[in-house]
């Protein structure tokens, strides 16, 4: 076979597609194809993965037996501990803290400054990660953070917008904490010297995004989340709040009835550590690692849905469980970034979608979910995707029209981050379309809380991804990040309340109570013994390798 | 500063690459805003280079210790730089303020320039940045007005500064070694030269030369103050009002150093010391803002006023 | 009742196969050979460091974060063939080449100082206090040579070292703290921290908090939105739906 010649990082035919983007692009340039109604919607819904059928199946045990979830998450639910209860020594605490607070993120880290603040001391509360802190989603949060404060704007539009995203399946009272709290929380982060966009006159830079009527995006070119939570992870440690890494809780302990600590492993050496503690907040993020329905994933390395996991088996109530979001612009081509996030940001720039034909085929700014579906449509249902060499599918994402719509060197100054993505591959997205397809991005649903955070087991919060109710069925942009930042601020000051106003805790038992119960549903429900979960990291060794892989240590 | 200044100094004014140093963007920035002023009355457009980093500090002198002037060696490139992207047209030659600054760079370009070699080596280290050439020439701001002629400044002058009685202290840094040096290194006139041409009363002192203490304020405050009261004492008593430097660090000891001067001697009579440039500010009569007295320790302003030279 | 599969659905998990486990030879058709820490693999051509790793049999538990450019977690020296230069990229985002011998850092030893931005001064000498290291820059631009988000981090050690807050922000803005920078600097400055304390005090003294924010903040503190958010959170589910497709959508910009 001939070598293929590329120009400009794309092979030969993928460029003779390309030509007829550039065709149409400056017709295209007034032009903003309808968004559709919400009959459209539901149409192209039923091909969106959550619908189509095959992906999922009923939870046999637990608080929401009875209730559908995808096939991944179910396996994962229905899973044996990793340590027999038995072969665990609960009488030597290792560490005694107030607060724990299980994963170092943008929900975690914001928790644990809200609780010092309400005046637990930094040695009083423990921090624990599965890898480094900072390990997580949050970090790779591109687009921005929503908050309603311009004139124009207010909270409840916020709200509305928040509840319609979600198909109204959102729980109202934790979206009203969202909004409400979502300027503070802004504010809060500009006073510990987060730097956020900015126009010529000092105010706030803001942008649309999918599914929102007003300009309420903040961002930090396209590292928001990034800056947000190293400015968090810099006070947290100037504070000298303790923590730990590489330290995955694989266990909750309980008194039966409380959450009273936790089972950490440490996951170079194989040791294991008991924490008791006072109050306890999951912060552990979403479940991209688990590539449900075969999709890649935008998510971090650790995404595995460990937290839920652990909850569930204490008795913590899931919702909105079987909604997964996939993001609509994952990176299809090259093969090296397959899935990678390509933020929402850009088509709130107006970079418009664009299929094989060089027709703009759907409006820009649809709900991920809805704008998602319309992909998969254009690409397998019309027929009018573009064919990479590996025999993927995507249509084209037209970045050259940012600049042409805000002036030349903008996407170099607001989206440094994916420029330097595509460069490693010699394609310049300021010059040339990229190609783009779904791709696993958010865990909408999760561990079901109050408006504090607080979970219906007793010394149980939840913050960020992990919880469930505040997205409904479908997460806007720009409310993840503030879902951690608010429910983070809102658990670490509940945690911090409740254990100052707490008795006799400290005398609280470290028992797997739960856990026999949880195992003995899964043996009566004939689950069998061959899943063990949390799985804590995915696995991506070769198979030739995995094949002839002896087990010595 | 207006649009059509600007284009003036593109047609016809001087648009020279220079080079400021950390200390005149933090403890000496009186000095910097009072020479772009004073510069810009003249006709000459100090264009900061858009990209510099410090000078080195100090010259090294070991002969085996090339990486210490590679900082020096980075800023020239800048010049070359500058000159192909059209800042600067054709202009080889970066002006500095501050006499260590001019020091550093000026050695470490003739160390380079004598040895090619070094600059092979340096280059070779460089590799991210375009080959040094060898072409560059750091020159300090007196010797620019120099060549300009002092008929120029005093033709600038629109209000001279006649009875003010000014001392010039040179320091070392623009003076020694010898080949480094922008004037006669034992008899030195350029900065008399200059005050005249302002109008003051120029009083020549022999301490117009003598260390100021340099970096061992640091360490040793009261051998600096010591030399301090004596130069300072010196022109006092040769009827002196004030002091003119063109180094920060002298500026420092001179001017800082006379809190420990006037808790040794309590007859001590404080001294205002000036940059060269605010009192050629001053002179010119440029928006007096730039003049930041704000940034010098003994307060100039009552001896101005004396002399009738401030605005308000 | 097995449902019937989705034949989109199974198609789009099959073409996406590589992405979402372990690679299968049999897929591969081109080859290269790759040396981590002094071994030889053979490994298919077109991966990232970290996927040829991972299919030569690595699990990471170091060395490993987002696999997106963002965290980074996975720095990683090389030299390739026939090269003396010692280059410096994060697995996830370098292409392994055939011949190069490679290690990963996981990790910069490094002390970050404590500090309360509000109780110092927007200043150079903040940087210096927390930082003294900093002075002793020789200008070599080392740092930068290593920096894998091709930041100029001289640059900006220069602008930390003259208190020029905007210049060190700015330059610094897109680090993503690896490490590298610190780990080959021969003065043994800590770049990242640096950067960050200066980021900080450049956000706090330099930008400040924006006055519409003050304000909006201010009027939700004292419920002047309460009333209307008392209201659509008691909005039946058809009114909520009413509202929602009937609300306004503010133009682009």
């Amino acid at each position: 076979m001939a070598e293929i010649k590329y120009i400009g990082g794309y092979p030969e035919y993928m460029r003779k597609i390309i030509e007829k983007v550039e065709k149409t692009r400056e017709k295209r340039l007034g032009y903003t194809p309808a968004a559709m109604s919400m009959k459209e919607r539901d149409e192209v819904l039923k091909i969106h993965p959550d619908f189509a059928p095959g992906g999922k199946r009923e939870i046999l045990v637990g608080p929401n037996k009875g209730e559908r979830g995808s096939n991944e998450v179910v396996d994962l639910l229905e899973a044996y501990p990793l340590v027999d209860a038995g072969d665990i020594d609960l009488s030597r605490v290792d560490y005694e803290t107030k607060i724990l607070i299980i994963g170092g993120g943008l929900a975690g880290t914001s928790a644990a400054l809200w609780a010092n603040d309400k005046g637990i001391k930094p040695q009083d509360i423990l921090l624990t990660n599965k890898l480094r802190h900072g390990d997580a989603n949050s970090i790779m949060a591109e687009g921005g953070t929503q908050a309603a404060d311009r004139e124009v704007d207010s909270p409840d539009l916020h709200f509305l917008d928040t509840i319609g995203g979600g198909h109204f399946a959102n729980k109202p009272d934790v979206v009203r904490a969202l909004v409400e709290d979502a300027p503070l929380v802004i504010k809060w982060l500009c006073e510990l010297g987060a730097i956020f966009d900015r126009e010529a006159n000092g105010d706030l830079v803001e942008k649309l995004a999918g599914g929102i009527s007003r300009r309420r995006m903040h961002s930090c070119r396209d590292y928001t989340g990034l800056e947000e939570f190293r400015v968090l992870r810099d006070e947290f440690r100037s504070r000298e709040i303790s923590y730990l890494e590489h330290y995955p809780v694989i266990e909750l302990l309980t008194d039966a009835k409380r959450v009273t600590g936790a089972l950490l492993w440490n996951l170079e050496t194989g040791e294991y550590k008991i924490v008791k503690a006072q109050a306890t907040i999951i912060a552990t993020g979403g479940y991209g690692r688990l590539h449900i329905r075969g999709f890649p994933t935008t998510n971090h390395y650790g995404a595995t849905f460990d937290g839920v996991v652990l909850a569930y088996r204490v008795g913590a109530r899931l919702r909105d469980i079987d909604a997964v979001q996939y993001h609509p612009t994952g990176a299809a081509y090259p093969l090296q970034i397959v899935g990678h996030l390509l933020t929402e940001k850009l088509r709130g720039s107006g970079a418009q979608p664009v299929n094989c034909d060089g027709e703009a085929f759907v409006y820009a700014l649809e709900p991920r979910d809805v704008e998602a579906a319309s992909f998969i449509r254009e690409c397998y249902v019309r027929d009018k995707g573009i064919v990479t060499p590996t025999g993927l599918r995507g249509v084209w994402l037209d970045t050259p029209l940012i600049d042409l719509k805000n002036g030349r060197g903008f996407i170099e100054k607001e989206f440094p981050g994916m420029m330097r993505m595509y460069t490693r591959y010699e394609i310049d997205m300021s010059k040339d379309p990229v190609l783009v397809f779904p791709t696993l991005h958010y865990q909408n649903g999760g561990i079901e809380t109050d408006p504090w955070g607080k979970t219906n087991i007793e010394g149980l919060w939840v913050a960020g991804e992990v919880s469930g109710g505040v997205h409904g069925k479908n997460r806007l942009m720009g409310n993840s990040t503030l879902d951690c930042l608010v429910f983070g601020r809102r658990s670490g000051i509940d945690t911090a309340e409740y254990v100052k106003s707490g008795n006799k805790k400290n005398s609280a038992k470290l028992t797997f109570d739960h856990l026999k119960i949880y195992v003995q549903s899964l043996k009566e429900a004939g689950v069998k013994p061959t899943r063990r979960a949390p799985i804590l990291l995915p696995d991506y060794r070769g198979k030739a390798a995995l094949a002839r892989m002896i087990d010595v240590f | 500063m207006s649009d059509a200044k600007d284009f003036a100094f593109t047609l016809t004014g001087l648009r020279i690459p220079y080079f400021p140093g950390c200390t005149l963007k933090t403890t000496a920035q009186n000095f910097e805003s009072s020479a772009v002023a004073a510069a810009r009355a003249l006709g000459i457009e100090l264009v900061e280079l858009p990209r510099w980093n410090c000078c080195g500090t100090v010259f090294s002198l070991a002969a085996d210790d090339l990486i210490h002037h590679v900082a020096s060696i980075r800023n020239l490139i800048r010049v070359q730089e500058m000159n192909r992207q059209g800042l600067v047209d054709g202009e080889n030659r970066m002006v500095t303020l501050c006499s260590m600054c001019y020091n550093t760079m000026k050695r470490a370009n003739l160390r380079v320039r004598q040895n090619a070699e070094d600059i092979k080596k340096i280059n070779d280290l460089m590799y991210r940045e375009e080959d040094y050439q060898g072409n560059v020439r750091v020159i300090h701001f007196l010797e620019l007005l120099r060549e300009i002629g002092m008929g120029k400044v005093k033709r600038a002058v629109k209000k001279d500064l006649a009875g003010l009685k000014v001392a010039p202290y040179y320091g070392c840094m623009i003076l020694r070694p010898k080949e480094a040096s922008i004037d006669d290194p034992e008899a030195p006139t350029v900065l008399g030269e200059v005050l005249r041409a302002l109008g003051t009363d120029v009083v020549v002192t022999p301490y117009n030369k003598v260390c100021c203490g340099s970096y061992q304020t640091v360490h040793d405050k009261d051998a600096v103050a010591g030399l301090a009261y004596d130069i300072l004492g010196h022109a006092r008593k040769s009827g002196a009002e004030a002091i003119a430097t063109t180094c920060p660090l002298c500026a420092f000891n001179l001017d800082n150093r006379q809190k420990e001067v006037a808790e040794k001697h309590p007859d001590f009579e404080h001294m205002p010391v000036f940059y060269i440039t605010q009192l050629m500010a001053l002179a010119f009569g440029v928006d007096q803002g730039v003049l930041r007295f704000d940034q010098n320790y003994v307060d100039p302003v009552p001896l101005l006023k004396k002399h009738s030279l401030l605005d308000k | 009742m097995e449902e019937i599969k989705n034949p989109v659905m199974d198609i789009i998990a099959e073409a996406n196969r590589s992405a979402t486990s372990g690679i299968d030879a049999k897929d591969i058709k081109d080859w290269i050979t790759i040396s981590i820490m002094g071994r030889a693999y053979k490994v298919p051509a077109d991966l990232t460091i970290l996927a040829a790793m991972e299919y030569a049999g690595y699990k990471f538990v170091r060395g490993v974060g987002c696999r997106q450019g963002f965290c980074g977690a996975c720095a990683t020296v090389f030299r390739k063939k026939g090269e003396y230069k010692l280059q410096t990229g994060m697995a996830c985002g370098t292409r392994a080449e055939d011949g190069m011998h490679l290690a990963q850092i996981p990790f910069t030893p490094a002390e970050k100082a404590s500090y309360d931005l509000t109780k110092e001064p927007y200043s150079a000498s903040v940087l210096i206090k927390y930082y003294p290291e900093v002075a002793r820059c020789v200008s070599c631009n080392t740092c930068t040579k290593a920096c894998p988000q091709d930041l100029e981090v001289m640059d900006y050690v220069q602008a930390a070292l003259r208190g020029d807050f905007e210049l060190l922000a700015t330059d610094s803005f897109d680090c993503i703290q690896c490490g590298l920078c610190a780990l080959r600097c021969p003065s043994e400055i800590v770049q990242y921290h640096v950067a960050q304390l200066g980021r900080r005090l450049y956000g706090y003294y330099g930008l400040g908090v924006p006055e519409h924010l003050k304000k909006r903040v201010e009027e939700i503190e004292k419920g002047r939105y309460a009333k209307a958010l008392d209201t659509v959170i008691a909005f039946s589910n058809d009114e909520l739906r009413k509202q929602y497709v009937g609300r306004d959508i503010e133009p682009e910009q």
